[in-house]
């Protein structure tokens, strides 16, 4: 069961990224995109192709994936299917430190400074969540921890931009808030990539333990976890996936609430299985949703971390609404 | 070498003693149950004694190891806890539920060795699940759920078995059955040690008890040694007549003593 939806979300989000290569605003045909994906043809295809839109897919599919697995992990280990680096803050708090950096000029001094940023602000945020999360042990607490957190982050980044010197430090602060993934390069993505392979590898290597906290964290303790571990893996990894998720693309909401939700009866509601497709999936809405963003005839293009919302919003609300919450 | 050997355990939160000075030994193929009222520190002691709580004093061997020396991976294989039910927080199926006992194997739900395989088999025989095995958990009722539960521990095959009321809230013939379950569980050569709250099942079904008060332990021995009329009244509270039944005792509870 597991293995085939693996199997089908891959191959969709391969398509995907076809497509996403397929569309743009110069109609390319099937032929000269796949003779451009081989350094062959016409240097404008192979420019366009290897410039624009397949960094910018890529990209779509990184954020996703990283974002679809840390709501998988995060919400194994707080036993909360509302737990999510979005709803609890994470992303607001690392596009606040990714930001703060570029307010200051900070970016200049080399090209890591704002992927450590963000994950800096990614992981302080995953640590007091978790550290409220596990104090209360009640879901509804951590859901306001994290909207206090998403807040206070929201009042800072709206402080960076009233005090911003410049339209262009404006610009570029708004993009970080909204998310997208226009215009990024495959430098972007080296510098990024690191950091969500280490995050991602974290996670994975969570997985049992993610699967024993089913039973709650006494049994789990009870079968083996160590528990103290448990906690600070997740957080590590959810940290650095997200934070260079957010590195990326600024901070793009729901993806994490939404794809585990979605996969969760088909693995068998096992937190443990629940991660890889997660990620396939988050990956796969996020391609579709880019793609989506650059086919709607608006004046200015919508921004991808707009449409995750306007999507992921009302699944929120359905979700918190069916009250499966763990108390 | 008992399987286990608590010494002296000592536990203090804000400086008021929730369990002091502790002692007893656990040896194989016996159901002791641990009893007291509310708040006289038998789920502290229990976590005392598996390790998962560090004492403030004194120390607990499991099969001659101290405890708090073994990884919890190690000492996981050698002692099953099964805490106070909580839901459990996803509807995964029984058999995954009952699969996660076999965790300090390294095994997985759906990532099961042919000996954990087995295991969890004869886990769901001895509670008598079968034909359970891919129903959700949330749609148990709740005595099935707390045989999910037991087999789930027992599916870990340790010498020891350690649970926090394993039948509380469960209707009356639901706590026979888990009671007798527990009981097979140490008859089959395990050390059971349990916390219940029903002293006609402690009467019952155990074959040895520990009452505990205020953190101590203060009587400890077969029913028909411990459970007297003066001991229920000193522990309890309770004004009861305890009249001898065989190798055990039958207890009519009048009403709290005066």
């Amino acid at each position: 069961m597991t293995v085939r939806a693996n199997a089908l979300l891959t191959l969709a989000l391969i398509a995907a990224i076809l497509l996403a290569l397929l569309l743009g605003s110069v109609p390319l045909s099937p032929g000269r995109i796949l003779s451009a994906l081989g350094l062959q043809g016409n240097p404008g295809d192979i420019l366009v192709i290897w410039q624009i839109r397949l960094p910018r897919a890529l990209a779509a599919a990184l954020v996703g994936a990283a974002l679809g697995m840390s709501g998988a992990a995060l919400q194994g280990l707080l036993r909360n299917p509302l737990a999510e680096p979005g709803i609890l803050g994470v992303s607001a708090t690392a596009a606040l430190f990714a930001t703060f950096v570029l307010f200051f000029g900070l970016a200049g001094a080399g090209p890591l400074i704002l992927p450590l940023a963000a994950i800096a602000g990614a992981l302080a945020a995953t640590l007091v969540v978790a550290v409220a999360a596990l104090r209360t042990r009640s879901a509804v607490t951590l859901i306001l921890v994290g909207i206090g957190l998403s807040s206070f982050s929201a009042a800072l980044m709206a402080l960076l931009m009233n005090l911003a010197p410049n339209p262009f430090t404006l610009a570029d602060m708004i993009n970080w808030t909204l998310g997208t993934v226009a215009n990024r390069s495959f430098a972007d993505l080296a510098y990024a990539a690191p950091f969500l392979a280490v995050g991602v590898g974290i996670l994975l290597a969570t997985r049992r333990g993610l699967a024993a906290l089913a039973l709650g964290e006494e049994a789990a303790e009870g079968v083996g976890l160590d528990l103290r571990r448990q906690r600070l893996a997740v957080i590590l990894g959810a940290g650095l996936a997200t934070g260079a998720a957010v590195s990326l693309a600024g901070a793009i909401g729901f993806v994490g609430i939404v794809a585990p939700h979605l996969v969760r009866p088909f693995v068998g509601y096992d937190p443990a299985r629940l991660l890889v497709p997660s990620a396939l999936l988050g990956a796969l809405v996020l391609v579709l949703a880019d793609i989506g963003v650059r086919l709607l005839p608006t004046d200015s293009e919508l921004r991808l971390g707009v449409v995750a919302a306007l999507i992921g919003a009302p699944i929120f609300v359905w979700i918190a609404a069916r009250g499966r919450l763990v108390e | 070498m008992s399987v286990l050997e608590a010494r002296a355990l000592t536990y203090r939160a804000e400086d008021r003693p929730l369990v002091e000075d502790a002692s007893f030994r656990l040896e194989p193929g016996g159901l002791t149950m641990l009893i007291g009222p509310n708040g006289s520190g038998k789920s502290t002691l229990l976590r005392l004694a598996l390790g998962l709580l560090a004492p403030d004093a004194g120390e607990t061997l499991i099969d001659g190891a101290n405890v708090r020396g073994l990884s919890p991976t190690a000492r996981a294989r050698k002692a099953a806890y099964l805490p106070q039910t909580h839901p459990l927080a996803w509807p995964m199926p029984v058999r995954d539920v009952i699969a996660l006992g076999r965790f300090a194997y390294g095994a997985a739900p759906g990532r099961l060795s042919a000996k954990d395989a087995a295991a969890v088999e004869r886990a769901i025989d001895a509670c008598r699940l079968a034909g359970f095995e891919d129903r959700a958990a949330d749609t148990l009722s709740g005595g099935e759920l707390a045989r999910v539960h037991l087999a789930r521990a027992l599916a870990a095959e340790t010498p020891l078995l350690v649970a926090d009321e394993p039948v509380a809230a469960l209707d009356p013939r639901y706590q026979h059955e888990v009671a007798q379950l527990f009981a097979a569980a140490a008859h089959a050569g395990r050390a059971v040690l349990t916390v219940v709250h029903d002293l006609t099942l402690a009467a019952r079904y155990a074959d040895r008890l520990i009452w505990m008060k205020d953190g101590r332990i203060i009587a400890d021995g077969s029913v028909a040694d411990t459970m007297t009329a003066e001991r229920l009244a000193e522990v309890f509270g309770i004004e009861a007549e305890v009249t001898p039944n065989g190798s055990r005792v039958s207890l009519t509870v009048a009403g709290p003593a005066r």
